[in-house]
């Protein structure tokens, strides 16, 4: 397994009681909230497994509605947050799924309705101390971690596409951490994620959203706490 | 510049370098995040001042969990600190209190530091901040010990996931201890081999222990096993001082810790399916929540 930050070992401060149920949940909604990129209006959130079995004593359903309204880990009033999304108007609805499924232990889907009434539809784990993962947007499979800057790119398989993104990233003196690259076939649909050391502006995310053939861009920085 | 994929390279960067562990911590943590070392203390400053915070509010509370299975608890075992009915010294009193204290305060969704988990957050704070009290340690030292404790949690994570539902409580409390009992040793500036052993002497007592957590709360035995821990990882830090030698190199320990950890069966991995969750009294009052609602 590859190295982290001692901080997420001791870390992160947060309010209780699991790591994986309630900490996980509120990085995971933070994340969809930062995917969505405009405000969610409605939300159900779709549980499996361990969520599923256990997340009223967990306060799994508390974090999730929290983590949407935007509220950190380490935020006491993740008590309230029923409460704090009827003020907001925000609608939720929590439906924990029985029955067998490949799922990992903690998963939740969460089908949301944002504010220019289009769906998003996002599949996150919590895999343990905190730390998440997400493996789908709508019907795309991403490997989104959140502790770092990340884009997120859908395009037509073509020459010369990566060459195009990182220049513009490059111009900026933006570092690039990690990059993945792969398609299911030559000419067709081509997905890339590349992980950075800062954030790229509006600007640069606008230039690379301009690219021919570049179909769906995301850029969603990191939510460590 | 040192990555650690093993406690083996982490002795032989210290011996090589003639640093203490948490000096090598420091340094690794500085390669890994780009942030600057005092940038990395006052962080570490800022999660002792949250640890110090839980304790004091959980000592001084009576108030219940929300499902009631806790509460009150830290505050019972500070009323023998002056009373000299105690079998224990006012230090081990401490680290039952404050690891106590601190998962309550988890369980009233209260805010806590994971170390390395919410289950097993009670051991590192009740060790280091017990000591520190009871022994006149500068808080600095303190932050070396979190250091410590930090980098033993982060090179065992490479080997094993650390939660209960990949391998059992070993995995969260267990690794907590051997954490607390290294970064204990750390602050009396033991040598970096004296560090390791004191981890892998704490781990290896606690190899083997299962999650099940009645009606899948982390309250009972969460609770109580975060009382005790710390004491063992404090005695296991003894132990080490005193030059006691772990046979088993504390490497192997967590090698064989994940293997038990597959080992382990899937009603005993914080599924609630087995253990004390299964007995008599965990079923009726697991049913008693479900008729409420829960929560």
């Amino acid at each position: 397994m590859q190295g982290g930050s001692l901080f997420d070992i001791v870390g992160p401060i947060m309010v209780g009681p699991s790591s994986s149920h309630t900490a996980g949940a509120v990085r995971l909604a933070n994340l969809v909230r930062l995917i969505a990129e405009q405000p969610i209006l409605e939300v159900e959130f779709i549980l499996y497994n361990s969520f599923a079995q256990t997340y009223q004593g967990h306060g799994t359903d508390r974090g999730l509605v929290a983590g949407i309204l935007g509220l950190r880990v380490n935020d006491e009033r993740i008590r309230d947050a029923f409460s704090i999304a009827e003020q907001a108007g925000l609608t939720y609805k929590i439906t924990p799924f029985q029955g067998a499924n490949n799922y990992s232990p903690n998963t939740v889907v969460f089908q949301c309705v944002l504010q220019d009434g289009s769906p998003l539809s996002v599949t996150g784990h919590s895999i343990g101390g905190g730390k998440v993962y997400v493996s789908k947007i709508n019907d795309k499979n991403v490997a989104l971690r959140g502790d770092a800057p990340t884009l997120i790119l859908f395009y037509k398989d073509q020459p010369g596409m990566i060459w195009q993104v990182t220049k513009i990233l490059a111009e900026r003196n933006i570092n690039i951490a990690t990059l993945t690259c792969n398609r299911n076939h030559r000419g067709e649909q081509a997905f890339m994620m590349i992980t950075m050391d800062s954030m790229p502006d509006r600007a640069a995310v606008e230039e690379i959203r301009q690219i021919a053939d570049i179909k769906t861009v995301r850029c969603i920085d990191r939510i460590s706490v | 510049m040192p990555n650690f994929t093993s406690f083996k390279e982490l002795l032989a960067y210290c011996a090589e370098h003639n640093c203490r562990v948490s000096e090598a911590a420091l340094r690794y943590e500085e390669q890994y995040s780009g942030r600057s070392r005092e940038e990395i203390l006052a962080g570490m400053r800022e999660i002792l001042d949250q640890m110090r915070q839980t304790i004091a509010s959980g000592i001084a509370s009576d108030e219940k969990s929300m499902s009631g299975l806790s509460g009150g608890d830290a505050k019972r075992v500070m009323a023998l600190l002056n009373s000299g009915s105690a079998f224990l010294g006012p230090a081990a009193l401490k680290m039952i209190a404050y690891g106590l204290a601190t998962l309550e305060e988890n369980s009233r969704m209260r805010r806590i530091v994971a170390c390395p988990t919410a289950g097993g957050s009670g051991s590192v704070p009740a060790v280091l901040i017990a000591i520190e009290e009871e022994q006149q340690v500068n808080p600095e030292e303190t932050v070396k010990g979190l250091l410590t404790a930090g980098l033993i949690g982060e090179i065992t994570s490479r080997r094993m996931m650390l939660s209960g539902a990949a391998a059992g409580c070993q995995a969260e409390v267990g690794v907590a201890s051997g954490m607390a009992a290294g970064g204990l040793v750390e602050m009396r500036e033991g040598s970096p081999e004296q560090v390791v052993n004191a981890a892998a002497i704490s781990m290896q007592n606690l190899m083997g222990l299962v999650c099940d957590p009645v009606a899948g709360l982390v309250e009972v035995p969460c609770v109580v096993r975060n009382g005790l821990s710390g004491i063992q990882a404090a005695a296991s830090a003894t132990m080490a001082l005193a030059d006691i030698k772990s046979f088993i190199p504390l490497d192997e320990v967590v090698e064989a810790m994940a293997a038990v950890g597959k080992l382990m069966h899937p009603s005993l991995k914080e599924t609630a399916e087995g253990g004390l969750a299964q007995t008599p009294t965990a079923k009726v009052f697991t049913q008693r929540l479900k008729g409420l609602g829960a929560s």
